[in-house]
């Protein structure tokens, strides 16, 4: 019992250990950034049970929209968790219309629901109520073959009203609509890989092997989200591909800032992470939810992983099938599908301070947020990022040595070469004179020392000269 | 007196590699025990650079650093190189000595230290921007100890210069031969130790 009660404990029991990576792509525990703090079915809101839900989406105001995918209806909870209102049918231009099994659901700033009506093959657009506003049907292009198929999965909506449409079999990119629901394209194409291996006995092999063997196709996005710029993220579920998570421009070229080694691809292990939703919040932060392992990965905008959370399992906090991710304040949701809840997560202090500080170092407010990062420091002293943010700061001040002490713990090679630079120009203006002062002298002194040398030897053979006459 | 001596005379030759060599087989003026010493000081600065060199070039993962480790990536290739070209060598009519052919790779060597030394300390002072200087006296000294070597082969044995590249080439693989029959040889002994011992627990635990 004595033993038991010295025993270290974690203040709160969770289901899962927090950690991070290393600069040397080593696991490193860290305390838990995020506790499960509540669950909610159909059952508990009196609504019946989700059938399969598939997406969900926190809106701006704090509601959260839950697309009951069996059941085809939407569900929209308040910040209380009360069901607020559920949409189920509509009227479309006079004729009763319903959902049939729904994948995606996005909400814009103005209340306007879109809906990816999945085996309906369009998408649904509401207004707040579960007015049916319009329709968007599949894209009518030239560029489009005879055999295409529209199966729209995820739909998102970027400030311009553009609507982008996630597709399944669909290997040329996200397809585009304007805000009147024409086809514009296609963008961010994901390009082809292979397996050499492959390649080669594609090569040996006849044409009758050939066709019978897989193609070479691009690999399909699973997920997208838009961050408050504009641009779009995606995630890919393919093991293989070591860009599973992309922030596409608006022209489709991927502008994801990497730093780092490893990027965000989740877990660095044999059986890589498969991302199936992505999320992103403020400050540039994404997070992204792994099938794999049934966990959350978060990600500052420059692609270092601030934290994880959750894990497959049956206890409060872990999930079977997660599905979709959302986010709102210090708040996680994450949706399962064949358990159909959703568990919300809260920020504990250590992941609130590194939401805080981390938000204030991707504004540049290095200095406020250094105070921020040592709190950190004080829960988890592994914390590389931390070290980062300090070092900026100290570089600023113009405590370049600190600086560097700081940048070599949080293993930023840039930065501490930067300090450096600025910390050998203050040395050397500092002791130049020193040094050269000494440098002069000696040489000064070797000299005269060489001379008096040359004087006593030529003095010794004028003595001997002298001597012999 | 005589060490302070041969030692300066290591730099001649570093720096003389024709007239140096040849008088290292002909002139008697290589000693075993410098080209050991040499062999021990690369050693020693590897370790020196693998733990000091400045952060800014320095990629080492420090809870992976092991001195002892230095003796397989470089005591170990030394010797297997010197028993690689003798053996060959024999078979090839040149005329080195095993002796002569510690000697001669041992005093090829000492760039790697007359380099990689101040290497380390300008490593210390240098950014990011200015560490290619550090990585083009890195390349400045591994290919003067390859001319060295080469020279160094091509003297103590008295061969022509494409029989020199050929020679040496070959002797890389024979080191992988050896290695592998090392390999193989431990492998064979192991299953051995194996089956010997099963059989005793079998015979014990019968009787």
């Amino acid at each position: 019992m004595i033993i038991f009660g010295l025993s270290p404990k974690s203040a709160q029991a969770s289901p899962y250990q927090g950690y991070t990576y290393s600069y040397w792509g080593e696991d490193v525990k860290s305390p838990i950034a995020y506790l499960p703090s509540r669950t909610i079915t159909g059952q508990e809101l009196g609504i019946g049970p989700f059938t399969t839900p598939s997406d969900m989406f926190a809106s701006s105001d704090g509601n959260l929209y839950i697309l009951d995918s069996g059941n085809g209806r939407i569900v929209v909870l308040n910040s209380e968790w009360k069901a607020i209102r559920q949409i189920q049918d509509f009227d479309n231009n006079g004729k009763q219309d319903s959902f049939n099994k729904p994948e995606g659901i996005f909400v814009t700033g103005g209340g306007h629901i879109f809906v990816a009506d999945t085996e309906n093959r369009r998408v649904v657009v509401l207004d707040g109520n579960g007015t049916f506003i319009r329709e968007i049907g599949a894209p009518k292009s030239e560029v489009l073959s005879d055999k295409f198929e529209y199966i729209p999965r995820k739909v998102i909506v970027d400030k311009a009203g553009r609507i982008y449409v996630v597709a399944r079999g669909v290997f040329d990119g996200i397809i585009e609509f304007d805000s009147e629901g024409e086809f514009n394209g296609f963008i961010g194409t994901n390009p082809v890989q292979f397996d050499p291996v492959d390649l080669f006995w594609k090569t040996v092999s006849t044409k009758e092997q050939r066709e019978k063997m897989i193609r070479f196709v691009p690999i399909e996005f699973n997920n997208a989200d838009v961050d408050a710029d504009g641009f779009i993220f995606t995630t890919t579920a393919d093991k293989k591909t070591s860009v599973p998570v992309k922030r596409l421009n608006p022209s489709g070229i991927d502008v994801l800032r990497i730093n780092g080694e490893w990027g965000p691809i989740g877990d660095l292990s044999r059986d890589r992470s498969a991302f199936i939703d992505i999320d992103v919040s403020d400050n540039g932060v994404y997070r992204t939810l792994d099938s794999t392992r049934g966990r959350v990965f978060t990600y500052n905008e420059d692609g270092n992983l601030l934290y994880v959370v959750g894990q497959l399992g049956n206890q409060l906090g872990t999930f079977k099938t997660p599905i979709a991710i959302e986010s709102f304040g210090n708040r996680i949701f994450v949706l399962d599908r064949d358990l159909g809840m959703i568990t919300e997560f809260t920020a504990t202090k250590f992941g609130r301070l590194v939401n805080e500080a981390n938000g204030l170092y991707s504004i540049g407010k290095h200095d406020d947020a250094a105070k921020l990062w040592e709190e950190v420091l004080k829960l988890d002293a592994n914390y590389e990022m931390a070290y980062v943010g300090i070092g900026k700061s100290m570089l600023r001040q113009g405590e370049y040595k600190q600086a560097m002490k700081y940048l070599k713990l949080g293993n930023d090679r840039e930065y501490y070469s930067k300090a450096l630079t600025k910390y050998r120009r203050e040395y050397m203006r500092e002791y130049f004179g020193i040094y050269m002062t000494i440098a002069i002298a000696l040489i000064v002194i070797v000299m005269a020392v060489r001379r008096g040398l040359r004087l006593r030897k030529g003095g010794m053979k004028q003595h001997a000269v002298s001597q012999g006459r | 007196m005589q060490f302070l001596k041969d030692a300066k005379y290591t730099l001649h030759v570093a720096f003389h590699p024709f007239d140096g060599f040849w008088d290292l087989k002909y002139e008697n003026k290589g000693k075993l025990r410098i080209a050991l010493t040499i062999l021990f000081g690369v050693t020693v600065m590897m370790i020196l650079k693998r733990q000091y060199s400045g952060y800014v070039v320095n990629f080492n993962y420090p809870l992976d650093l092991n001195s002892i480790d230095e003796l397989k990536y470089i005591a170990l290739p030394f010797l297997l190189w010197c028993v690689a070209n003798w053996s060959l060598t024999t078979l090839m009519d040149g005329e080195g000595k095993f002796k002569e052919i510690v000697i001669a790779t041992g005093y090829a060597m000492l760039p790697l230290i007359l380099i990689y030394l101040p290497n380390l300390l300008l490593s210390n002072v240098i950014s990011l921007r200015e560490a290619s200087f550090y990585y083009l006296l890195e390349s400045a000294a591994t290919l003067w100890f390859v001319w060295l070597l080469f020279i160094g082969t091509m003297t103590v044995h008295q061969y022509t210069v494409m029989k020199t590249i050929m020679t040496m080439l070959l002797t890389v693989v024979v080191m992988g031969i050896i290695i592998f029959l090392g390999l193989l040889f431990f492998s064979l002994i192991q299953q051995f130790i194996g089956f010997v011992y099963t059989i005793y627990q079998e015979l014990s635990l019968r009787a």
